[in-house]
């Protein structure tokens, strides 16, 4: 684990045939998800290639946030596939997805409320570090794991936070780690569930440029109704609605499509404009 | 997101290093309290040497390993469990059946290392329930476990070969050659046993709770889903940390054996289970070792007493759940806290009025549950007893009268004071929190 040098925080779960470029980071293939009788997602096909920055964007309830819960592993998919640089990850659970190289954020913000910040960070880093279930190394004694926490929380700005308990953080500073502990395991692959949800103006941008320098090299797939966080960040957009994708493509693309503009865009887009 | 931009970094960056340097006097003032701890535990049979403080304080000694191996799931891994007895009772059952193949031969081993015996075969179970147990969390999980318990204590009864029927097995720890003279007779010789393994058992599971196996069931107590967002399965941290937690059960275990030199059906009991789960709650998070010493003064020193002492710990036990949750230990840590801002005497006005009021109520209270029991239980013995050094009939309505007097005028001057001291430590929190946030306005 001496390779895994703190602070670079090297991406894994990039296997050798993925590091030539032809797979893609994350791929759907026919992805179906029903709850009892309620079909959400209605065969979903995805193909987002590595270092993309790729927004999910739709309307309220067309299934963006269970799309999430499938590719992490929290619900398992009716039918179809999803690779993870060209891994079956369908059948897997969320604790083998993140060993393979995919972390998540959550919507509704989701730590450990009773450890601090930089527990809180420093966790997140053990298992990439390579330290498993180990009970025989002193946590004080991991230089490693300590210096890729410290590193993660003067990314996220929260180092004169360091002692705080997580639960005493105000909101902006909760959502800040709870992207830190998304991108301290060192992950290729980051999902990030409305990270500025809830925020004012000036915080969301703040939080964009942050997701900006904190994904730099990796593949990030994003859900988010700010409409100016994704066209201000996204590579390729891809529209849910109602369990479909409707359309994907470049912002400039996105914007000019036709079915889009109905289907729902018209109205948000015409907002972030304004 | 605060200072998230990159033009902030430049400034944060020289904070950086202060941190570090702190830890030196903390690793010291660690080693200060783990050599007095030491120190504590070696003189404290010269202090308290009659032979009832000796058998109490080997008591307590097995007591804080088993609540401190119990907190490692409950407190540190968020898990209710009402079986833990079966890996103690166990592990001490398979200690003493290794004590008498020592006696009789059929084994080599010194008796110092027998509780050893018990930690392996107490982790060997903690396999087997704990792949049970931990296919479930949560309330489930407490289910199960008290399913377990109710299990093994049926099965202790039921295969009276290992497990002695009703009269349990019985061994002689005095056996083997005398190691430097020591031979485990004296209870003095075997407090001192107790010692050590408790010494190094609180050792261990303090650097447990050290490492990353150790923190991880800390995340996984808070919040088990974002736990297997990190790559952790959080029914595998549940499993390996009852594992550890039933290895230090085991040792308990057999500790207990050596120092009664009898392990029956009651080891694995649920209430041996209940007992150590009350030690652990009024400890508290930090604090399992003041809450063993609490459980064994009511269940050995009071029970000398008193036959309703169970009464007591449990009334103490449904008071520290309603008024002081996190145990004797958050109390202590508030009052320290109020001591170091130099604001405790102003509680000691309120202090002494809530502790006059509780005595009264208390001997209204105790006077009650002792004259009941002497008209029950006691019966055969007459109606007369000993109350606070002054002898009482049960049968007259005078010692009735008071005692229900004592209660009522206890019980009312109780509320008064309990009301007088929030109002003051409510006032001295306000000035605490407003020296720690000057900015901060109300």
């Amino acid at each position: 684990m001496s390779e895994a040098r703190a602070g670079s925080a090297p991406a894994r779960g990039a296997s050798p045939a993925a590091a030539t470029g032809d797979v893609p980071a994350l791929a759907l293939a026919g992805v179906h998800k029903a709850f009892g009788r309620t079909e959400i997602i209605r065969g979903v096909d995805l193909s987002i290639p590595r270092g993309e920055r790729h927004a999910v964007i739709g309307p309220n309830g067309a299934g963006k946030s269970t799309l999430f819960n499938l590719v992490s592993g929290r619900f398992r998919a009716s039918s179809g596939r999803i690779e993870l640089n060209g891994q079956d990850i369908t059948a897997d659970r969320p604790y083998q997805i993140n060993r393979k190289g995919l972390a998540r954020s959550f919507q509704i913000t989701n730590l450990f409320p009773r450890m601090s910040v930089f527990e809180n960070v420093r966790c997140a880093t053990l298992w990439s570090l390579g330290y498993r279930y180990s009970c025989w190394h002193r946590l004080s004694k991991l230089a490693d794991a300590a210096e890729r926490a410290d590193d993660v929380l003067q990314r996220i700005g929260l180092r004169h936070r360091r002692d705080a308990l997580a639960g005493t953080l105000t909101y902006a500073e909760q959502r800040a780690l709870e992207i830190g502990i998304t991108i301290a395991g060192g992950a290729e692959v980051i999902l990030l569930d409305e990270p500025t949800a809830g925020m004012s103006r000036s915080e969301s941008d703040r939080a964009v440029e942050l997701i900006r320098h904190v994904t730099e090299g990796r593949t990030l797939v994003m859900v988010e109704h700010d409409m100016s966080v994704v066209f201000g960040l996204a590579d390729r957009i891809s529209v849910l609605v109602y369990g479909q994708v409707l359309a994907t493509g470049t912002p400039q693309q996105i914007r000019a499509n036709e079915a889009v503009q109905q289907a729902y865009l018209g109205t948000a887009v015409a907002e972030a404009d304004a | 997101m605060g200072s998230g931009a990159s033009g902030h970094r430049s400034a944060i960056a020289p904070a950086i290093r202060v941190p570090r340097v702190r830890f030196e006097p903390i690793d010291l003032g660690r080693w200060a309290i783990w050599s007095a701890t030491a120190l504590l535990f070696a003189v404290l049979p010269l202090v308290f040497h009659k032979g009832f403080a000796i058998t109490l304080l080997s008591q307590m000694g097995v007591m804080i390993v088993f609540a401190l191996a119990y907190n490692m799931i409950f407190g540190q891994g968020g898990m209710l469990s009402f079986g833990h007895a079966v890996y103690s009772g166990l592990g001490a059952f398979f200690a003493i059946h290794a004590l008498n193949w020592v006696g009789e031969g059929r084994l080599w081993l010194p008796v110092s290392l027998i509780p050893l015996v018990g930690g392996v075969f107490g982790a060997v179970f903690g396999v087997l329930f704990g792949y049970v147990t931990t296919k479930k969390a949560g309330t489930p999980f407490a289910m199960i476990t008290l399913g377990i318990g109710e299990l093994v204590f049926a099965a202790s009864l039921m295969f009276p070969g290992f497990f002695g029927g009703e009269g349990g097995v019985s061994t002689n720890r005095v056996v083997g050659e005398p190691f430097l003279g020591i031979t485990f007779g004296p209870a003095i010789e075997v407090y001192y046993l107790i010692a050590i393994w408790c010494f190094a058992s609180m050792a261990a599971m303090y650097a447990f709770s050290h490492t990353p196996l150790g923190r991880i069931s800390n995340a996984v107590r808070d919040n088990p889903e974002r736990a297997e967002f990190i790559g952790y399965s959080a029914q595998h941290v549940r499993f390996l940390v009852i594992v550890a937690s039933a290895f230090f059960c085991g040792i308990a275990g057999g500790l207990s054996a050596i120092n009664f030199e009898i392990v029956s059906a009651e080891n694995v009991s649920t209430a041996r289970s209940g007992g150590v789960l009350v030690a652990a709650f009024i400890g508290g998070a930090g604090g399992p070792i003041l809450g063993a010493v609490i459980f064994i003064f009511f269940a050995v020193a009071l029970s000398d007493y008193t036959s309703a002492w169970q009464f007591y710990l449990g009334a103490f036990f449904v008071l520290m759940v309603m008024y002081a949750p996190g145990g004797v230990a958050s109390l202590i840590a508030m009052n320290l806290r109020v001591m170091r801002h130099g604001l405790l005497g102003r509680l000691a006005g309120p202090y002494g009025a809530l502790a006059l009021a509780t005595g009264v109520l208390l001997a209204g209270v105790i006077a009650l549950v002792e004259m009941s029991y002497q008209l029950t239980l006691n019966f055969a013995s007459g109606s007369q007893l000993r109350l606070f050094g002054m002898d009482v009939d049960a049968s007259s309505w005078q010692a009735w009268a008071i005692a229900a007097a004592l209660v009522a005028a206890g019980g009312l001057a109780f509320e008064a004071a309990r009301r007088r001291f929030a109002r003051t430590w409510d006032a001295v929190q306000a000035l605490i929190e407003a020296k720690s946030h000057p900015g901060a306005t109300t």
